[in-house]
């Protein structure tokens, strides 16, 4: 966050200089999120060639979008709330595969894999619980404590009221209680 | 033991850091989005709406969903609609009314799918191409290592994502744009099923949670459910409006021929059964518009069910007595239609088009891109190089105002109307036509207004990747005319020249079909295809509903799969419903099942009726002994069967289909059905 801080004026002399269709305030202006969108990409989705692919996706929407970005909110904002959907389009995609997977027994794959990540690091286990939440939930829980926004910034970015967001976190917890115990079960 | 502390170490969490590849390859993809310069993508706006653009756009969303043709079945289909409306904003509203987080998405969705065709630029993620294939292949391909690649932990993502992936890199080849869109149909029919039990069910969440109602996507294409096996006893009578569009074949054309298997839902098995010229008898004179020719015969993919194949067959007008016409070509010359299987195949199509008309017909041009203009006041046929200039000219640009194209179009029909004649507007478009509209029903309500001083309507496909078919059928549907999808010139001379006639010139209007099954002969009964047409069984008399035209010489075929009585059953008989027969005994008890037909003439207000009982003397003992076009229109029905994946055909190969086509090629002048069968080789090398 605190980079994203410090370049948040040259940010919007840049989009102000890409929204008029200078390339190369444009693609400053990607590399140096890059990694931020990597990096929330990754949090959601616990893969590092989904949080590529998510990446690169939403650098192609930046590319699209640029030029008509109101500079409304901080554009970190923004950010977040693009590369959240383009996690979700992501998910999305795989979605209809996972519905034929039933077959194969969704839920005993789940809890194994949450066990052999337990092992692993129970931090790992956190996060791979935080991601079998609701998508509301996990991107609140995503934003406010992967992130470290507060519920307000959470909520800008979710386009929600900050009620919503601290509404999402609580529902969030008493999941992951259920999620954590039934992965320590097993 | 969830608490804020613990919660706190989420941040701390290892994160391994992208490869410099990834990295560059996303910068480079993103100066291309950039150079783009898309007029149309955008809405990736930071402006977030509120609660009321959010209802808006779900209900446009509905409304285009909704592709039927009667008001009638449209009051039918209000109210499921409305409780789904109110569903999906509950569903994502909380309880504190949240409604933000999925609007932005559907708008930054928009932004991505607005751009329209993503083969072109190969790095675009949003949508496969095979460069994108390459990365989705190559993440699985590294994580086949057990557990090398991958970062530990992720739970519920990791398995069940590895099968996605694998399947996906098959899949992806498979269904192109669709695939998105499929995935949320199938993910909002098992949202559906446990709405809010979600937070209840805490163990095995994944399917309520991560799946989403359907969005607006690329290809809009409206989904339908296969028709079911029906008792013969509980409800003899099929009723359903004739369909003689062909654009389904085209679509699945092009998919074959990309390598990509065509997503279920882009088939309908009756518009690839009528995409073939068939040489089913005609009638002699225009009085009785078309002839029906019924045969049963032995299914091929099941030994015991036998097809009812009901052919039509209507009056070929000699060109010497076909009316004068006033056509008025609609273009789309937006920044999408700048490729080269759009805009200039479209200029080559109507330049085909515009050698076929007689001197006196009349031809204008509008164009829709940003503003509607008229590129050419009615203009006699007979300066074509006047016409041929103006086509020559179209030039792409600007975004699309629908609307108003579509005013000025109906405008000049009018402006050099022709009595008794034939006018009508030809629309070619991409897809989106809807700038300046509020959603497809005021469109509807215009088309079906001008439908009604006798301006019908014809729809034209151009490309892929932003096609919109429901839009397309929604129009075509209404404007009383034909949507036909344009992949290639042949298509085009298909279409536009050999079809030209039927295209332009309609014999009977309003033609619906009502098949009743005879119980003591059939047990069950199928329908196969028409899914998007059926009617209920009182529309069949009811002249104000609005049904398929059929165009000079158009043969429409409709078979259904009968299931003779004594044959093993899909349906159980009911144990208490048991029917009786009051008079002792039906009536023509050896029949099996009463075909009507319903039309009326193209300037006609009041329908007329054509019956044909089904009897014994319609049969033939084996399959092989059926005519030649019987026999390929039933390996047409199967192969588009085989390709929504239905349950009747499971059994049956592509190897059998090939071979009943093959030995029903005929004579084949066009080399349609040579075509066709390398469709179904390039499909069964798919599989």
């Amino acid at each position: 966050m605190a980079m994203m801080l410090d370049d948040e004026a040259s940010d919007s002399e840049l989009i102000g200089r890409a929204r008029q269709g200078d390339r190369d305030a444009f693609g400053q202006l990607v590399g140096r999120h890059y990694d931020f969108v990597y990096r929330v990409a990754y949090r959601w989705s616990g893969r590092k060639a989904d949080a590529e692919d998510i990446a690169q996706d939403v650098c192609v929407r930046l590319g699209r979008a640029i030029r008509d970005y109101r500079g409304g909110g901080a554009f970190t904002t923004w950010l977040y709330a693009m590369t959240l959907n383009a996690a979700r389009d992501v998910a999305r995609k795989s979605a209809r595969e996972s519905a034929k997977t039933e077959a194969y027994g969704s839920h005993a794959l789940i809890v194994g894999q949450a066990q052999a990540a337990e092992r692993d690091d129970p931090v790992e286990a956190l996060w791979a619980a935080v991601r079998l939440l609701p998508d509301k939930q996990r991107e609140a829980v995503l934003l406010v404590y992967g992130e470290g926004l507060n519920h307000a910034a959470a909520a800008e970015t979710m386009a929600i009221s900050e009620a919503t967001v601290s509404w999402h976190i609580h529902e969030a917890k008493k999941r992951l209680k259920i999620l954590m115990r039934l992965a320590g079960e097993v | 033991m969830v608490d804020d502390n613990e919660l706190k170490k989420l941040r701390d969490a290892a994160l391994p850091g992208p490869d410099a590849e990834a990295r560059a390859r996303a910068l480079s993809a993103a100066m291309m989005a950039f150079d783009e310069k898309d007029e149309v993508a955008t809405q990736g706006t930071a402006a977030r709406p509120r609660l009321t653009s959010r209802a808006l756009m779900l209900w446009r969303e509905i409304m285009q969903k909704k592709l039927i043709a009667t008001p009638a079945i449209a009051g039918l289909v209000a109210l499921p609609i409305a409780g789904y409306a109110a569903f999906h904003l509950m569903q994502d509203g909380g309880p504190a009314l949240d409604t933000g987080g999925t609007v932005a998405e559907t708008l930054a969705d928009k932004a991505a799918s607005a751009k329209p065709d993503a083969q072109a630029r190969p790095p675009v993620v949003a949508a496969p191409s095979t460069e994108d294939l390459k990365q989705q292949v190559a993440p699985f391909a590294s994580a086949a290592k057990p557990e090398a690649a991958a970062p530990a932990g992720n739970v519920q993502a990791a398995p069940r994502k590895e099968f996605a992936r694998m399947k996906s890199a098959e899949m992806n080849q498979a269904m192109p744009m669709a695939e998105a869109e499929a995935a949320q149909r199938l993910g909002a029919s098992s949202a559906d099923v446990m709405p809010m039990a979600e937070p209840t069910i805490a163990p095995a969440p994944m399917p309520a949670d991560t799946m989403r109602p359907p969005e607006e996507n690329r290809d809009r294409i409206q989904d339908f459910k296969t028709n079911p096996v029906r008792s013969a006893k509980e409800d003899p009578v099929s009723t359903f409006s004739i369909d003689v569009d062909t654009a389904s074949y085209s679509f699945v054309r092009r998919s074959l021929k990309d390598g990509l298997l065509p997503q279920p839902d882009t088939v309908r098995v009756e518009e690839m059964v009528n995409y073939f010229p068939y040489d089913w008898k005609g009638p002699s004179n225009a009085e009785t518009p078309f002839n029906t020719t019924v045969s049963v015969l032995p299914a091929p993919w099941n030994g015991e069910h036998k097809l009812m194949h009901v052919a039509i067959k209507g009056y070929d007008m000699q060109p010497a007595i076909q009316p004068k016409a006033n056509l008025v070509f609609l273009i789309d010359v937006s920044g999408s239609m700048d490729e080269p299987d759009k805009l200039p195949l479209l200029k080559s199509a109507f330049r085909l088009l515009v050698n076929k008309l007689k001197a006196d017909d009349t031809v204008s041009i509008v164009t829709y891109a940003g503003n509607a203009g008229t590129v050419l006041e009615p203009t006699n046929a007979g300066e074509k190089d006047k016409i041929l200039r103006a086509i020559d000219n179209l030039a792409p640009g600007g975004s699309t105002a629908g609307e108003a194209g579509i005013r000025e179009a109906y405008r000049l029909a009018q402006k050099s109307f022709v009595k008794g004649g034939i006018n009508r507007v030809m629309l070619a478009t991409d897809g989106d036509f809807n700038v300046g509209q509020t959603d497809d029903d005021d469109l509807k309500r215009l088309i079906e207004k001008q439908r009604g001083t006798g301006v019908f309507l014809s729809v034209f496909g151009f490309g892929r990747g932003n096609l919109n078919d429901q839009m397309m059928q929604t129009i075509a549907q209404n404007g009383n005319g034909t949507a036909a999808y344009i992949d290639t010139l042949a298509e085009a001379e298909k279409v536009l020249v050999e079809g030209a006639s039927s295209t332009l010139f309609p014999i009977a209007k309003d033609v619906k079909i009502q098949v009743e099954f005879n119980p003591a002969k059939v047990s069950e009964y199928r329908l196969i295809g028409y899914e998007t047409r059926a009617l209920n069984r009182e529309d069949f008399n009811n002249d104000r509903v609005d049904a398929g035209e059929i165009g000079s010489g158009h043969s429409v075929t409709a078979i259904y799969e009968l299931t003779p009585k004594g044959a093993t059953q899909q349906v159980d008989n009911l144990r208490y419903g048991e029917a009786t027969t009051g008079n002792g005994g039906v009536s023509n008890a050896d029949e099996y099942a009463f075909v009507k037909v319903r039309y009326k003439l193209p300037d006609a207000d009041t329908s007329r009726l054509i019956t044909t009982p089904v009897t014994a003397a319609n049969e033939v003992s084996s399959f092989d002994a059926a005519g030649t076009d019987q026999r390929f229109s039933v390996a047409v029905a199967a192969f588009g069967q085989k390709l929504r994946n239905e349950d009747a055909t499971a059994k049956f190969g592509y190897d059998r289909i090939q071979e009943i086509a093959n030995a029903a090629r005929g004579a084949d002048p066009f080399g349609y059905r040579a075509e066709f069968l390398s469709l179904v080789r390039l499909a069964a090398a798919m599989n």
